[in-house]
């Protein structure tokens, strides 16, 4: 049987109740910018009923906390398209870098570093040289073409070269930011387990899935949820780390002149180049993108200067000499047999007397210009990876803007991805201002209405202590 | 269903775009090609590679053209003037072979054929730019010198020059003959060689009493070996007219290859500019809808009374 009594304590239960949801909203209000921060509901609770005699009397509602509005398949979903942005926008920022080296020239002028004007004129020069084999400007026209060709090779491979190195830092960078969020989502492991092995540990939680998502742009992860509410996280690939308390350091050591990972003894590189997130990125230019550039401009310095210097070292030059093995004439330095690796950076002009070209065939005179003819024809011959040097020189950049081209669309949809699961994610989890204030104004209703149903209660009591003497009590 | 509430950021993601747009557009106008990095348009790229190398060797071959040109000239006008010195050779010689000149006349005409014959060396060892022209690939020493003549043996004019002849090769393989080594021209077998009968008559007639029959078949053969100059001198102009052919051919297809080229990758500039005055429209109203949304109080928080 219900009294007065019963009726106070379910309305005191009610304002405390309302006054408890009223500080989660105030709390989510307080944290509508706070990055990471998960929208709470208040959890309410019918308390168990009475049950006196016959009857069964309700006993009013409690608060018993808060619930993170929060997805767990949507949050990984999210991380996962953000490795894969995070990898294509890191890769597409170094292929940037590459194919500016590489930027085509318009009109009929010539702009300067452009790889493909100087093989053209540097075998000009030799069909110039035909119309006058003896004449000095011309011999001194191939010098000098000559220089620009491999001064701008050469140039555009150290450029190769210095931004490999600055990835190499910029590796070094992402493997301490690694370790220093596989650490901090150990320590928050520990805390949840602890504190919430059942249920949604709440602002704890808001701070590991903060920083799995920071992990996520670093490097590509899957995530293991373990029992007690625990998480282990490994690369895409397996490697372990992060078992729920404890993490695994990420290490870095040169291998080869390039700066790998490994975690303990185990060289990792090549699982994370493909694994996306920023590392993956990192990873891919240093070790594909960047090389197949290199290997090109390689190919081109390799073999052009090869060919040049070995029909030049059979003609005769303007002083009679025909190049021997002893003494060669030599118009680039040349490369050791076969070592096309780093030829690109190392080409330059070795000869420095323009008499020295040897536009003649040996034993028909100085004026004869049949080796020059030679020589000028090697422009149109096959000596550059079964191609002529222009070709090779037009697939490679049609190839590198096909390569930059693609991943631009690739990131390009990523992204796009990433903002509609992001817009999926804020519509659930981020702190909506109108729904809070929604919540606010019902809440004040419903502590008033109870307030005043407490009031109520009061004069009743005290009509029932009076028993009609109306001076008593009040 | 709840929406997400940070909108105002998409939008602000989408004025971005907007401006990385005008950005790459106004690279396109201020430097007229539409092909500004190889991403662009890699094909493009590629092809433009080979288009500017076609276009650079017809450049480069106007230019050499010139300077073989005036080679080839030289050579000409040199091949002229010895035809002249020959026909008048050859009627000196004929004057000489009619038999009413007496012998001190004759000993005269002798010495005026060696006067040709000196001048038709000199004219064999004509220079272009120091380069003698008829001295094959020995083109630095004269290639012509006669020995003096004794009683008893004429003088003989040797040939010390290379006996090959330059070729200039152009982009589509043709060859074209740069020069005729020396020897060819003047000192050709029997008596096709020019030098051989101007040395044998000049012995004729060194005496003032010439053998008339040995004479007469000598005078022959300068004839003989005149023509054959001139069929000689034919290669030369042959070859001035393949340069000036392949001159007009090559100034054609650059012209073509040009516009190929600006077809290629030149900015189509009234299309460019429609899509910047495009991209700058939606850009003023991605910008006027923000600070609409922004100014106008939004959020149900403003409409609640306290009080």
């Amino acid at each position: 049987m219900g009294t007065i009594n019963t009726s106070m304590s379910i309305m005191s239960g009610a304002l405390e109740a309302d006054q408890e949801a009223l500080s989660v909203v105030a709390n989510n209000v307080a944290n509508v910018n706070t990055p990471g921060y998960t929208d709470e509901v208040p959890d309410w609770e019918e308390n168990p009923p009475i049950t006196v005699g016959t009857s069964s009397i309700g006993d009013g509602v409690s608060e018993t906390g808060s619930t993170s509005q929060r997805d767990r398949v949507l949050e990984e979903r999210l991380d996962q398209q953000q490795q894969l942005a995070a990898a294509s926008g890191t890769r597409l920022s170094a292929l940037n870098q590459v194919q500016a080296l590489f930027t085509p020239s318009s009109g009929a002028s010539t702009s300067a570093g452009d790889i493909g004007s100087d093989i053209t004129s540097f075998f000009n020069s030799f069909s110039s040289l035909e119309s006058d084999p003896t004449n000095d400007a011309l011999r001194e026209e191939v010098l000098s073409s000559a220089s620009t060709l491999a001064g701008d090779i050469s140039g555009a491979a150290s450029s190769l070269n210095q931004q490999s190195a600055a990835l190499n830092q910029e590796v070094v960078g992402a493997a301490s930011q690694v370790n220093t969020l596989t650490s901090a989502i150990a320590q928050l492991n520990l805390q949840i387990q602890s504190t919430s092995p059942n249920a949604d540990a709440g602002t704890l939680e808001d701070q590991r899935q903060e920083d799995i998502s920071q992990l996520s742009q670093l490097v590509g992860v899957n995530q293991v949820t373990t029992e007690n509410n625990g998480l282990s996280i490994t690369t895409t690939s397996g490697q372990l780390l992060v078992s729920e308390g404890s993490n695994f350091q990420l290490t870095t050591g040169t291998v080869n002149g390039n700066t790998d990972f490994f975690l303990g003894t185990t060289d990792i590189t090549s699982q994370l180049a493909t694994g996306g997130g920023q590392v993956g990125g990192y990873l891919t230019a240093r070790n594909t993108d960047i090389p197949n550039a290199l290997n090109s401009l390689n190919a081109l310095a390799y073999n052009i200067s090869t060919s040049v210097n070995a029909q030049n070292n059979v003609g005769t030059d303007l002083n009679g000499v025909t190049g021997t093995v002893a003494s060669p004439l030599y118009i680039f330095n040349e490369p050791a047999a076969g070592a096309v690796a780093g030829s690109a950076v190392a080409m330059t002009v070795t000869m420095t007397d323009p008499s020295e070209i040897a536009a003649a065939a040996a034993g028909n005179g100085t004026g004869d210009n049949s080796n020059a003819v030679l020589m000028a024809n090697l422009g149109n011959q096959a000596i550059v990876g079964g191609d002529t040097p222009i070709n090779y020189y037009s697939n490679f950049v049609s190839n590198l803007g096909s390569t930059v081209s693609s991943v631009q669309t690739e990131n390009t949809a990523q992204n796009a991805s990433v903002t509609q699961l992001q817009t999926q994610n804020n519509a659930l989890s981020s702190v909506n201002l109108n729904d809070e204030a929604a919540a606010m104004s019902t809440l004040e209703s419903s502590y008033q209405a109870a307030a005043q149903f407490f009031t109520a209660l009061n004069t009743l009591m005290a009509s029932a202590l009076n028993l009609g003497e109306e001076a008593t009590v009040s | 269903m709840r929406v997400d509430p940070t909108y105002i950021t998409n939008l602000v993601g989408s004025l971005d775009q907007t401006q990385a747009t005008e950005q790459q557009l106004s690279e396109e106008l201020s430097s007229g090609t539409s092909v500004t990095s190889l991403s662009q348009n890699p094909v493009a790229a590629g092809e433009n590679v080979l288009l500017l190398s076609q276009i650079q060797q017809e450049d480069s071959f106007t230019q050499s053209s010139n300077l073989v040109t005036g080679q080839l000239q030289v050579a000409d006008s040199s091949l002229g003037s010895v035809v002249s010195e020959l026909t008048q050779a050859v009627s000196l010689a004929t004057s000489a072979n009619n038999g009413t000149l007496n012998a001190s006349d004759v000993q005269s005409i002798g010495n005026q054929i060696s006067g040709i014959l000196n001048e038709v060396q000199s004219l064999a060892n004509t220079t272009f730019e120091g380069q003698y022209i008829f001295g094959g690939g020995q083109s630095s020493t004269p290639p012509f010198s006669t020995s003096v003549a004794t009683a008893t043996s004429p003088a003989v004019t040797t040939y010390n020059g290379g006996a090959t002849a330059n070729y200039l090769q152009l982009s589509n393989g043709q060859k074209i003959q740069l020069n005729v080594p020396g020897s060819q021209i003047f000192l050709g077998s029997g008596v096709n060689s020019v030098f051989g009968t101007l040395n044998a008559l000049v012995a004729d007639y060194s005496s003032g009493t010439p053998n008339v029959g040995q004479a007469v078949s000598d005078t022959e053969s300068l004839n003989t070996a005149l023509n054959y100059v001139s069929q000689q001198r034919v290669t030369i102009d042959n070859s001035i007219n393949q340069v000036s052919a392949a001159t007009t051919s090559a100034t054609q297809e650059q012209t073509q290859l040009t516009s190929a080229q600006n077809d290629l990758i030149q900015a189509d500039i009234p299309t460019v500019s429609t899509q910047l005055s495009l991209t700058e429209t939606q850009q003023t109203a991605l910008e006027d809808m923000i600070a609409q949304l922004e100014s106008s109080s939004n959020d149900l928080f403003d409409k609640l009374q306290v009080g």
